[in-house]
C-alpha cells in the first residue's frame, strides 16, 4: 500500500540491516495494510472492536467471508434503527397519509419552505416539525449511524446499502420522494442487498420512492382519461434509465423502441396510498396492445409483463458485465482489471444474480488484496470512516457535523439529483481545495474526542510524530487529516 | 476540410489565424478574452426558453405547457421577432438581447444520437460526439493553451471535479453556496501548519493539498470582502446566481483565471413540468438571474459566454404534461462580440415531416462548429488548436457571422 511506505531515512538504514531484519518490517506493514483494506471497503474504516473481531477470525480475508454470511444474516432481521431517527420508516400508509396532510395544509397556506439545512441549529436535526423534512433528515441520520456505528448496523450491510441505494438512486429533493427515501433504502435495497439481483430491481421497481423519482406512477397508456377527462399517457423516465442505468448499461443493445415498449409493458404500475406495500397494478391504465422488447413478443399479462420484462433484463448478459463493473470498481479501483471484472459477471451469471456468491468472489480474488490496486476515499468513505474511529455517531452533532460537511464536499446523503447516482472514482473526488474541507470536518469532530491510539500502526513514521508535536484537542482530528485516512 | 479553406472560412478570423508562430507566443492566447460556459444538466427544454410561438404546430404539440404567444399578458412569452419569444421568466435577458449582447441558435447539438444524459454529457464535456471517454475535458485542454505555469486559468464553481474541467492543466475549484467563503480550519495558524508539514511530500496528493490550500485562503477572502460591500439591503442570493457571483468575483479578483465553467441541474422535467409559471419556470428565473449577473461581471469587450444543455427535449409534451429526452436544442452566447440581438443558422419548425425521429428537433449545427467559430474568431485559436480541443469540428459557412473577431 503506498501510504505505508517507509520513510526515506529508516529505508537507507534498513538496507545496511539484515534482510531479517527487513523482512521482519515488511510483515508487520503488509498485515496492516490487508486490515486497513478489508475494514476500509467492506465497512467503513477499523475500529478497536472490529480489529478485534479481525484477528480472531484468523486474519482479513477469513473475517472478510464471515462477515459476507454476518451481512446476508443482517438483511434478513429488521434494522436496528435507534428510536431517535425512526420516523422515516414507519409504516408506508401512515407515511402517505402525513403527506397528503401536509400538502394539503401547504395549499391553504401553513408552513411553507423555512431555513436550510446548513442554517438549522444541530440541536434540532431530527425533529423540526415539518413532515417532509423530518423524514428526509432522520433518513439521512440513520445512513450516517449505519455506516459509523457497527453495533447499529453490520458495516458490510452499510456498504451493501450505500452500492445499491446509489446504483438504483433516488433524490430526496423531489417533492413526492422526499418522505419516502429511507423506507426505500431500508425496505428495497438493505433487505435485498445481499439476494437476488432481481428481487432487489423488483422490489426497487415496486416502491413509491421510485415510482415517483422515475415517474413511473404517472405513466399510462396513451389516450387514457384522468380524472377530469383530461388525456394521459406515457413518460419514457422510468423505462429508459432501468436499461441505462439500472441493468443493460447504455451499449447494452437497446433501441428508442425498446424504451417505448418496455415503458408501454410497465403502464399500470402505481403507487397505492392505502396498501401497506405503497404498490398495485391498475389494469385500467395497462396499455393492453401487443409489444416487443429487445426481440421478444409480449402479449397482454397486465402486471406479470412487466415482473417479466424486469427479471429478463436482470439476467442479460449486459447487465452481469454492467454489475460486475460497477462492484469492481467500487470496492477494487477506479479502473478494475478485466480479468477481475470477467470473474464477477461469471459469478453474477453463474448463480443467477446471487448478490452473495458475487460478493464471495469478490473477496476470493487475489486482485482485492493487491497492494497496487489504490482506491481514494469518496467523502461519504471520510465522513464515515472518520466518524467510526471516533467511536460511531448516534447524536445529533456529530450527525449534524457530517451531513453539513457531505452537503458541502458535494455528496449529501440521499442528495444525488440523477438516476446515474455518484461516482466513486478519485478523479471525481480528489481535487485540491476539497482536501482543506476533509481536514475542517476531521478537527472539528476531533476536538471533542479522546485520542484514536489504534489508528497509530496505519499511519506512517513521519505523520505520528508530527502529530506528537500537536496539543492534544487537535491530534484526533490531524490523524483523521492526515494522508494516510484518505485512502481505502 | 482542409487549413487553407478553414482559414479563409473564417474570413475576419484568417489574419489573426495567420500571424507568424512566434507572434502568436508572445502575446499568450486568452489575454484578448474570458470565456464562461454554463452547462444547463439534465436536458433543459429550449423549445420553453425560445418560444416558436409562430409556428402552429407549436402550441398544437404541447396543449398543456405551451408558453402562451407574445400578447402583452403576463404569462406571455415576450416576442424576441417573427419567430421567437422569450418564456416570460427570462424577462431579465430581455434587455441584454435589446443591447445586441445576447444570440441564440434554435436548432443546436451533438450529432450522436444518444439520448442518454451521462453519455450525452460526457460527450459535450470533452468535445468529441461518439466516444465515451477521454482523458481530459475541453475546457481543461483549452486552459493547457493558455497557461504559462503560474497557477490555473481555468476554475469551476460547484462541482467536484466536473469532466470537462478535468486533465493535466492545473484548475481551481470551488463549491456551491456559501462554503466558498469560509476559511475554516486553515484560518487557524497552527492546525494550518500542522496540515501543510503532514502534506509536505512530493505526491500528487500532497501537492493538491499546498494548492487547494493556497487558493482557498484567497477565495474565501475575496468572496468575503466581496460578500460584505454587496450586503447592503440586497436579497440573499442562492444557487446558480450565487455561484456566478463568485465566479465573476474571483475571476476579477485574480486576472489570470481566464475560463469559468457554471452549472446547475434540475433540467430533467420529465412530468409536470409547467408553462409561464412552475418547475421548468422557476429554473429559467435563476438561469435568466445569472445570466444578468454574469453579463455585469464579464462586460469586458473579449468576454464570452456560453449555454449549452446536453440534448434538447420532444418536440410534443408527453402523457405525463412534461417532455421526454430529444436532440437538438437552443444554444445561448452572450458577449460584446457576439453578434446579437438574432438568432443564428438554421431553423425548420415543427412540423412532423422536420423532426428528428419524427419527435424532436433536429441539430442544425454541430455545438463543435459553434465552439471552433467562438475560439478563432474570440481568442485567435489556430485550426491545429481548434482540431486539438474538438477533433473533427468543422467550420459552418453559417455560422460565419457568429461572433466578431478581437
Amino acid at each position: 500500500m503506498r501510504f505505508l511506505r517507509v520513510p526515506a531515512l529508516p529505508r537507507l538504514a534498513l538496507a545496511a540491516a539484515s534482510a531479517f531484519a527487513l523482512h521482519a518490517q515488511a510483515e508487520p506493514e503488509a498485515a496492516a495494510a490487508a486490515e486497513w483494506r478489508a475494514a476500509s471497503r467492506l465497512g467503513y474504516g477499523p475500529t478497536p472492536a472490529l480489529l478485534e473481531d479481525m484477528r480472531r477470525a484468523g486474519g482479513p480475508k477469513a473475517w472478510a467471508l464471515q462477515q459476507i454470511d454476518a451481512a446476508t444474516a443482517a438483511s434478513r432481521s429488521p434494522a436496528r434503527i435507534p428510536a431517535a431517527m425512526a420516523r422515516f420508516n414507519e409504516p408506508l400508509e401512515q407515511t402517505f397519509e402525513a403527506f397528503r396532510a401536509e400538502r394539503a395544509a401547504r395549499k391553504a397556506g401553513g408552513a411553507g419552505p423555512q431555513k436550510t439545512a446548513a442554517g438549522m441549529p444541530p440541536g434540532r436535526l431530527l425533529d423540526t416539525g415539518i413532515f417532509s423534512r423530518d423524514m428526509v433528515r432522520s433518513a439521512a441520520a440513520w445512513r450516517i449511524a449505519a455506516c459509523s456505528a457497527p453495533d447499529v448496523e453490520n458495516p458490510l450491510l452499510a456498504r451493501m446499502t450505500e452500492f445499491w441505494f446509489n446504483h438504483l438512486n433516488v433524490f430526496a429533493g423531489k417533492g413526492p420522494v422526499r418522505p419516502f427515501v429511507g423506507h426505500y433504502e431500508v425496505n428495497a435495497i438493505r433487505a435485498h442487498a445481499l439476494g437476488r439481483f432481481e428481487d432487489l430491481l423488483l422490489a426497487s421497481a415496486r416502491h413509491p420512492a421510485m415510482l415517483f423519482y422515475l415517474d413511473q406512477a404517472q405513466s399510462v397508456a396513451e389516450g387514457t382519461r384522468g380524472p377530469f377527462g383530461n388525456a394521459r399517457g406515457l413518460n419514457e423516465n422510468y423505462a429508459r434509465e432501468l436499461k441505462e442505468l439500472h441493468t443493460l448499461g447504455v451499449d447494452g443493445g437497446y433501441t428508442q423502441d425498446d424504451v417505448r415498449s418496455l415503458a408501454r409493458i410497465l403502464t399500470g404500475w402505481t403507487v397505492a396510498p392505502r396498501d401497506p406495500s405503497g404498490f398495485r397494478f391498475a389494469p385500467r391504465l395497462h396499455d393492453a396492445g401487443d409489444k416487443r422488447l429487445l426481440g421478444v413478443a409480449y402479449r397482454e399479462g397486465g402486471e406479470r409483463e412487466g415482473e417479466e420484462a424486469i427479471r429478463m433484463l436482470a439476467r442479460q448478459p449486459a447487465t452481469a458485465r454492467r454489475i460486475a463493473g460497477r462492484l469492481a470498481a467500487f470496492f477494487v479501483s477506479d479502473r478494475p482489471p478485466a480479468a477481475l471484472v470477467d470473474r464477477l459477471a461469471r459469478a453474477f451469471s453463474a448463480s443467477q444474480g446471487d448478490l452473495r456468491a458475487t460478493l464471495r468472489a469478490l473477496v476470493e480474488s487475489p486482485e482485492f488484496w493487491q497492494a497496487d490496486q489504490a482506491l481514494f476515499k469518496t467523502p461519504v468513505d471520510f465522513a464515515c470512516s472518520a466518524l467510526a474511529a471516533l467511536g460511531g455517531a448516534r447524536e445529533e452533532r456529530p450527525i449534524a457535523l457530517a451531513l453539513r460537511f457531505l452537503a458541502g464536499a458535494g455528496q449529501p446523503i440521499h442528495g444525488w439529483q440523477t438516476p446515474d447516482g455518484y461516482k466513486t472514482d478519485a478523479a471525481t473526488w480528489l481535487s485540491p481545495e476539497s482536501l482543506t474541507r476533509r481536514a475542517d470536518f476531521a478537527i472539528a469532530l476531533g476536538r471533542a474526542a479522546s485520542e484514536p491510539d489504534f489508528l497509530a500502526p496505519f499511519l506512517g513514521e513521519a505523520t505520528r510524530e508530527r502529530i506528537a508535536r500537536e496539543p492534544a484537542p487537535l491530534r484526533p482530528g490531524l490523524m483523521l487529516a492526515s494522508p494516510e485516512f484518505m485512502r481505502k | 476540410m482542409n487549413r487553407r479553406r478553414f482559414m479563409r472560412a473564417l474570413g475576419a478570423a484568417a489574419s489573426a489565424l495567420a500571424l507568424p508562430r512566434s507572434w502568436a507566443q508572445a502575446a499568450p492566447l486568452l489575454s484578448n478574452g474570458r470565456l464562461v460556459v454554463v452547462f444547463l444538466r439534465g436536458a433543459y427544454d429550449g423549445l420553453s426558453a425560445t418560444v416558436p410561438y409562430a409556428d402552429p404546430d407549436y402550441a398544437r404539440h404541447r396543449p398543456s405547457i405551451a408558453i402562451p404567444a407574445p400578447d402583452g399578458g403576463a404569462d406571455a412569452a415576450l416576442r424576441l421577432d417573427a419567430t421567437f419569444a422569450l418564456h416570460p421568466a427570462l424577462a431579465p435577458l430581455l434587455p441584454l438581447w435589446q443591447e445586441r449582447r445576447l444570440a441564440f441558435l434554435p436548432c443546436a447539438g451533438s450529432p450522436d444520437p444518444t439520448r442518454s444524459h451521462f453519455e450525452a454529457q460526457v460527450q459535450w464535456e470533452i468535445g468529441m460526439p461518439g466516444r465515451s471517454n477521454a482523458p481530459r475535458g475541453w475546457l481543461n485542454a483549452l486552459a493547457g493553451l493558455g497557461g504559462g505555469g503560474r497557477g490555473p486559468v481555468a476554475i469551476g464553481v460547484g462541482e467536484s471535479n466536473p469532466k470537462i474541467l478535468s486533465g493535466p492543466a492545473k484548475v481551481r475549484l470551488i463549491p456551491r453556496g456559501n462554503a466558498a467563503a469560509r476559511e475554516g480550519v486553515l484560518a487557524n495558524e497552527r492546525a494550518r501548519q500542522a496540515l501543510l508539514d503532514l502534506y509536505s511530500g512530493s505526491d500528487a496528493m500532497a501537492q493538491a493539498f499546498r494548492q487547494g490550500a493556497d487558493s482557498r485562503i484567497t477565495s474565501a477572502q475575496a468572496l468575503m470582502s466581496e460578500m460584505q460591500s454587496a450586503d447592503n439591503g440586497a436579497a440573499a442570493a442562492a444557487g446558480l446566481l450565487l455561484d456566478a457571483r463568485h465566479l465573476g468575483t474571483l475571476m476579477r479578483d485574480n486576472r489570470r483565471l481566464r475560463l469559468g465553467f457554471l452549472s446547475a441541474g434540475g433540467w430533467d422535467t420529465h412530468a409536470n413540468q409547467g408553462a409561464a409559471a412552475g418547475l421548468l419556470a422557476n429554473n429559467l428565473r435563476n438561469l435568466g438571474l445569472a445570466l444578468a449577473q454574469l453579463r455585469r461581471d464579464f462586460a469586458e469587450p473579449g468576454d464570452l459566454v456560453a449555454v449549452v444543455s446536453e440534448f434538447g427535449r420532444t418536440a410534443a409534451e408527453n402523457g405525463t404534461r412534461g417532455t421526454d429526452h430529444g436532440h437538438g436544442n437552443t444554444l445561448w452566447l452572450m458577449g460584446a462580440r457576439v453578434a446579437g440581438g438574432r438568432w443564428h443558422g438554421d431553423w425548420t419548425g415543427l412540423s412532423a415531416g422536420n423532426l428528428h425521429d419524427g419527435r424532436d428537433l433536429p441539430v442544425h449545427h454541430d455545438f463543435r462548429s459553434v465552439f471552433a467559430q467562438l475560439l478563432a474568431a474570440g481568442f485567435g485559436l489556430r485550426e491545429e488548436q481548434i482540431q486539438d480541443l474538438f477533433p473533427g469540428a468543422r467550420f459552418d459557412p453559417k455560422l460565419a457571422g457568429l461572433v466578431r473577431a478581437a
